[in-house]
């Protein structure tokens, strides 16, 4: 017994002391004036980081650091003309006739495996993204661009079908540019699965370092970079499974960065924790309730409930829209006057929109034969009740809560309604093939109008984002006069009729436009937000050497 | 004894193949297209046909599930449309960390289970088995999400001692390369565990009391008594190794439930394992995943099972003699 | 709360405990019934178990306002308990009281439903298994073997996941069906010592047909693993559902399931606790209890037990 106790006293002793040495190893430290590293807690995981394949926003944010645009839009979002852009891959440019744009590529830009981005890339992605094949999602803001043709290696030439304010816009905002001798090879049709979509190699202020899927994506910045080199010589991004879990990380110091904290409870929590700074900034997105228009499962017939015009109308108005952005965003989301953002310059209270009115509902429903028959608090008929299913995505929690909240506004007029909490990709085929009653869609805009709303609420949006396959000729015709107008009055009365039109239709309820706040860590220096991409800018933020947490230091 | 071992090893082999069949049945009896571009806006139905005639989805089902049996025979998973690559691989990745959390949870699990169930019996009907009886009654009710959940405010975000997820510091150690990573990564694998853990070991210390206490009573246990054999003795060498046996076995059948059941967990503390891997591929879809995993799971059950029964077999030789006996561990 | 509603909740607490005293006297006279009640906690359990029937039955009479009505989601959103809402409200401002007593009918309502499937099935196969052996035992415990194989959480995430539009009577069913293992194999084990037995030896030398023996001999006799297996089986099948409607895919909204409620809650975890509070531990409790009762049955009812 007696020899026993020291032995295992000993064992004991090897262990804590080896422990101790292993928790207070060493790390090579960073010295130098770019150290830093800043963990983002990120919205999703991306499914593919290829730019031409993928509207998903993480995939964005790390596009904008790893792939250059020809020029970039400026801090006033002005999409009209090129006064206010800011060259980035093109050094300059100027126009060679009324429809033609000729481009200068910087010399010193480089492709992260060491060749130079030429002419040919500008093309070569021009050709990738109007290809149906590649199907990219960009496709329909490209149709005004007949041709972009390579000059010579560093002079790109763009031919506009025709002459509109935001030519310019259209030429620069879209694409990003890809490495031709990289993505030639590359099937089109494949384009959407393609390894390089996983390890991208491009052009920009940041080269992808690895993707752990599930885990986390790490990029780190080009020294080389020839606009300048960036603060922070990291950026990792990791994928909290939903909003609550992404601000606790915050709050506990884990996290750098959230670029959203959506509702006014997280805002709250994160402003409770002292290394986190808040940065209110426009929201690019707006949340609506799609309608579909045509038959579940069937797009030829028409939808037995949402065809009607005048049920669609009733059922926007038996919505308290101002009630529920007060309930679950207190002053943090707003009620959007039609399909946009706070973020787009057309934003106008003073668009006609319809009223909250249950009574107007009512007779409307009543007029168009929905009464509550059997009287099972359900309005019917001919024997059908008035039901419906809406669709919404499991991983927005803000959305969720908007279905039910829904569910019960809609039951207080006699309709039912029944949610089905959908995984993203579920939800996307769902919408793709048209089997879907309504559905709970958020989409973020771009700094214009012309593209966004184009996009999803035209006729040339179905077999695209117009998931309802709304189609209005009159609204069809005034969006393009809006784009085609010349001057900016005269734009802006054409966007109002254009959104009046469509309120009108009602073929959805515009439920909210979000405000943006993003919670920084208070180390971060130099923290430029631009509204309609945040991380567009993050080459300029900084992380002082006297302000350096234990992360930044670590040398990999 | 070989005659029933391998009489048992292709009874496994047999259960096996039943469960994936199963399995895949079941997929395909259900509704939905089988194929979409994994995510993002697709656009083109086109696409879909291609992929769909790529994997040969549209084949007849006798058809489909002969290539993939032949494909598992090569050692090919199959694809996985949402997260663009081999299943193999996407399993493989995650193996790792199922598997130290199932290990240290199981780990928690019967230390801390064993311990409370013997000293419980030891103690049996006085107060700190009256109290121990009740608090192990409580833990093994609680809902484990729950419980996770509440550790995760309390300890992960109140008293900020334990990392709120995740599986690792993703800037420090994305790898294990040293020792600090390894404390980090154990660091990190506290909460889920002890979640896992602390609901296990009630129901192993319950189990274990019972156990014990059963065979207290047995003829073999008061003779040892009456004979005046010194207490320590008694209860080493008779008690706890029969009642030790029960939980051998209990052990070879916990192990897999672990794995399938610490979906949950996973989920909440975001750490990417085979449960968290399962549960997206069903809610997304992805039927060759969700067929490789039960295949992974149920072989993980029956090995465990195997290991249990031949464990057994060799602790104990009435088994071996009567080879029929009832080996019912109530798994609950 | 109403004055009404107030009434009825104590009415069922006076009730349940009254119930519990009434069982205790009567228990009084077997000696199965007094083993039962000689632990504490089986006599608790069993009064909080009565409780919470008591309140899922009289719902309507407890709760003051209908579970699915959001009286105003701006100004009553996670209030905090008090005397007008007894557990508080939750994000969307409905009653967190109301929405506990008919989420029990539910999540209740479905643990029994699904335990009894669970143990019918899983009592029948391991009697069929455990009386004519052979190979018909062998077939049946083949089956059994595959079943516990299968990943049962996967299982039931497949077929509710993937059809997604399953009447809500069907979560239970599901459930059942994926639950009656471990049942069959503890009632074979019973029925293949219980088959040796004189009076199943005379009934069947009398001519009995198998049926006969099965159903009228042999299940009854049976019955205290059966009662205990059932028991346990419903706080398994509570705790399944929970866990489903926690990944969004049981019960469905506005329907309130402790699950679901869990799940809702959970939204607003760190700030209004409440709303998550109650249903897990109304859970906890429901657990804990059956399984007391389940230890001291298994005691009452086990011949060969002499003390605990």
């Amino acid at each position: 017994m007696l020899t026993a106790m020291p032995r295992r006293y000993e064992l004991l002793s090897i262990l804590l002391i080896v422990a101790a040495l292993g928790a207070c190893e060493r790390r090579k430290l960073c010295t130098a004036p770019d150290c830093g590293t800043l963990v983002d807690a990120a919205i999703g995981e991306p499914g593919t980081l290829l730019p031409a394949s993928t509207e998903d926003i993480t995939a964005r944010d790390v596009a904008e650091q790893l792939f250059l645009k020809l020029a970039d839009v400026g801090m006033s979002l002005n999409t009209v003309g090129d006064e206010d852009f800011q060259p980035v891959l093109a050094q300059r440019w100027e126009w060679d006739g009324p429809s033609t744009l000729v481009f200068h590529i910087d010399p010193r830009a480089r492709w992260h495996d060491g060749q130079p981005v030429t002419a040919v890339d500008v093309a070569f992605t021009f050709d990738a993204y109007t290809d149906s094949a590649v199907a990219s999602p960009f496709r329909a803001q490209l149709r005004r661009i007949s041709s972009v043709t390579a000059r010579d290696s560093l002079t790109a030439v763009f031919r506009f079908r025709e002459r509109y304010p935001e030519m310019f816009y259209d030429a620069v905002y879209h694409m990003r540019v890809l490495p031709a001798h990289l993505l030639r090879s590359v099937p089109r049709d494949q384009w959407r699965t393609a390894p390089f979509g996983r390890q991208p190699i491009g052009d920009g202020p940041y080269r992808f370092v690895s993707w752990q899927a599930g885990q986390a994506i790490e990029l780190q910045s080009d020294t080389t970079f020839f606009l300048g080199r960036p603060g922070i010589r990291r950026w990792i991004l990791r994928f909290p499974p939903d909003p609550g879990v992404a601000v606790t990380q915050l709050v506990a110091d884990q996290a750098d960065v959230r670029e959203q904290l959506i509702t006014p409870e997280l805002i709250e929590r994160a402003r409770g924790a002292q290394q986190v700074k808040l940065y209110p900034y426009p929201g690019n997105t707006y949340t609506y309730v799609s309608f579909n228009l045509r038959a579940n499962g069937d797009t030829a017939k028409p939808h037995p409930i949402f065809s009607e015009r005048e049920v669609r109308r009733a059922l926007t108005m038996a919505v308290d829209r101002a009630s529920l952005v007060k309930s679950t965003l207190g002053d943090v989301g707003r009620v959007p006057p039609g399909p946009m953002s706070s973020l787009l310059w057309i934003w106008d209270p003073e668009i006609r929109q319809l009223p909250y009115d249950t009574t107007q509902a009512s007779r409307h429903l009543n007029a168009r034969g929905w009464r509550d028959h059997d009287s099972d608090g359900v309005r019917d008929r001919d024997g059908q009740p008035l039901t419906f299913r809406v669709v919404v995505p499991s991983t927005s929690q803000l959305r969720r809560q908007y279905a039910r909240l829904l569910q019960e506004q809609f039951r207080r007029i006699g309709v039912q309604v029944e949610i089905d909490e959908l995984d993203p990709r579920a939800l996307t085929q769902r919408l793709v093939s048209g089997n879907f009653d309504a559905a709970i869609l958020s989409r973020s805009n771009d700094p214009s109008p012309s593209s966004g709303i184009s996009q999803t609420w035209t006729s040339a949006g179905i077999g695209g984002s117009n998931y309802g396959r709304y189609s209005s000729p009159e609204f069809d015709r005034l969006v393009d006069r809006a784009i085609s107008a010349q001057s900016r009055d005269q734009s802006k009365q054409l966007w109002r009729a254009a959104i009046e039109t469509i309120n009108a239709d009602a073929p959805a309820i515009f439920l909210y436009a979000l405000g943006n706040v993003a919670g920084i860590h208070n180390r971060v220096d130099n923290v430029q937000i631009r509204p309609d991409s945040w991380a567009s800018l993050l080459r300029t933020w900084r992380i002082p050497h006297d302000r350096q947490i234990d992360r930044d230091r670590v040398e990999r | 004894m070989m005659a029933w071992l391998l009489r048992r090893l292709v009874a496994s082999v047999a259960i096996i193949f039943a469960v994936v069949t199963f399995v895949f049945v079941l997929i395909h009896l259900a509704p939905g297209e089988p194929c979409f571009a994994g995510g993002e806006n697709f656009t083109d139905p086109e696409i879909c046909r291609l992929l769909v005639r790529q994997f040969g989805l549209d084949q007849p089902i006798l058809v489909q599930y002969w290539r993939y049996l032949v494909e598992l025979v090569r050692g090919n998973l199959g694809y996985s449309f949402a997260l663009h690559r081999p299943v193999g691989d996407a399993i493989a990745d995650t193996v790792p960390f199922t598997l130290q959390l199932a290990g240290t949870a199981l780990l928690l699990d019967f230390t801390l289970g064993l311990g409370l169930g013997i000293y419980q019996a030891l103690r049996a009907n006085r107060l700190p088995d009256v109290v121990l009886g009740n608090v192990t009654l409580f833990v093994y009710s609680l809902p484990t999400f729950w419980l996770a959940l509440i550790l995760l405010f309390l300890f992960g975000e109140k008293l900020r001692l334990f990392p709120v997820g995740g599986a690792s510091d993703p800037i420090l150690c994305p790898t294990v390369d040293s020792l600090y990573c390894l404390v980090d990564r154990i660091w990190h694998l506290v909460l889920p565990a002890a979640t896992l853990g602390l609901v296990g070991a009630a129901g192993t210390a319950r189990f274990q009391r019972a156990a014990m206490l059963e065979i207290a009573q047995q003829d073999f246990v008061r003779t040892a008594r009456a004979k005046g054999l010194p207490e320590p003795r008694v209860v080493l060498r008779h008690q706890l190794r029969n009642a030790l046996l029960s939980s051998i076995t209990r052990f070879g059948l916990t192990f897999p439930f672990l794995l399938t059941g610490a979906v949950l967990v996973e989920t909440i503390f975001a750490l990417p394992g085979m449960g968290r891997l399962t549960v997206d591929a069903i809610l997304q879809r992805d039927y060759a995943v969700v067929t490789a995993t039960a295949l992974i799971a149920s072989a993980m059950v029956v090995t465990g099972s195997l290991i249990a029964d031949i464990l057994l077999a060799l602790a104990d030789p009435r088994i071996r003699v009567h080879e029929d006996a009832a080996l019912d561990i109530v798994t609950a | 709360m109403t004055f009404a509603s107030w009434l009825a909740l104590v009415i069922a607490i006076v009730v349940a405990a009254e119930a519990v005293r009434w069982l205790r006297h009567r228990a009084l006279a077997h000696e199965h019934w007094r083993r039962f009640f000689r632990h504490p906690t089986a006599a608790w359990g069993c009064g909080i178990l009565t409780f919470l029937v008591i309140i899922a039955i009289a719902a309507p009479l407890v709760a003051p306002l209908d579970p699915v009505v959001q009286p105003d989601p701006v100004r009553l959103q996670n209030h905090p308990p008090s005397l007008t809402f007894l557990m508080g409200t939750d994000v969307f401002s409905r009653d967190v009281w109301s929405r506990f007593a008919y989420g029990a009918r539910i999540s209740l309502g479905i643990g029994a439903l699904g335990a009894f499937i669970a143990v019918a099935l899983g009592s029948l196969v391991g009697a069929v298994a455990g009386y004519y052996r052979r190979w018909v035992d062998g077939m049946l415990m083949r089956l059994v073997d595959i079943g516990l194989a299968l990943p049962r959480i996967f299982i039931l995430l497949m077929a509710v996941a993937l059809w997604d539009r399953l009447p809500f009577a069907w979560l239970a069913f599901v459930i059942g069906l994926t639950s009656w293992f471990g049942t069959s194999r503890l009632v074979r084990a019973e029925v293949l010592g219980l088959r040796e037995r004189e009076f199943v030896v005379a009934a069947r030398a009398l001519g009995a047909r198998s049926s006969r023996v099965i159903f009228g001999h042999v299940l009854p006799n049976a019955a205290a693993p059966i009662i205990v297996s059932a028991a346990l089986s419903v706080g398994n099948v509570l705790l399944l559902e929970a866990s489903l409607s926690f990944l969004g895919i049981g019960v469905a909204p506005p329907r309130p399931s402790w699950g679901n409620m869990i799940a809702d809650g959970a939204l607003s975890l760190y700030t209004a606790p409440w709303t998550t509070l109650f249903a897990g531990l109304a859970i906890s409790l429901v657990v804990m209890s059956l399984n007391a009762v389940a230890d001291g049955l298994r005691d009452a009812l086990d011949p060969r037990e002499e003390s605990s």
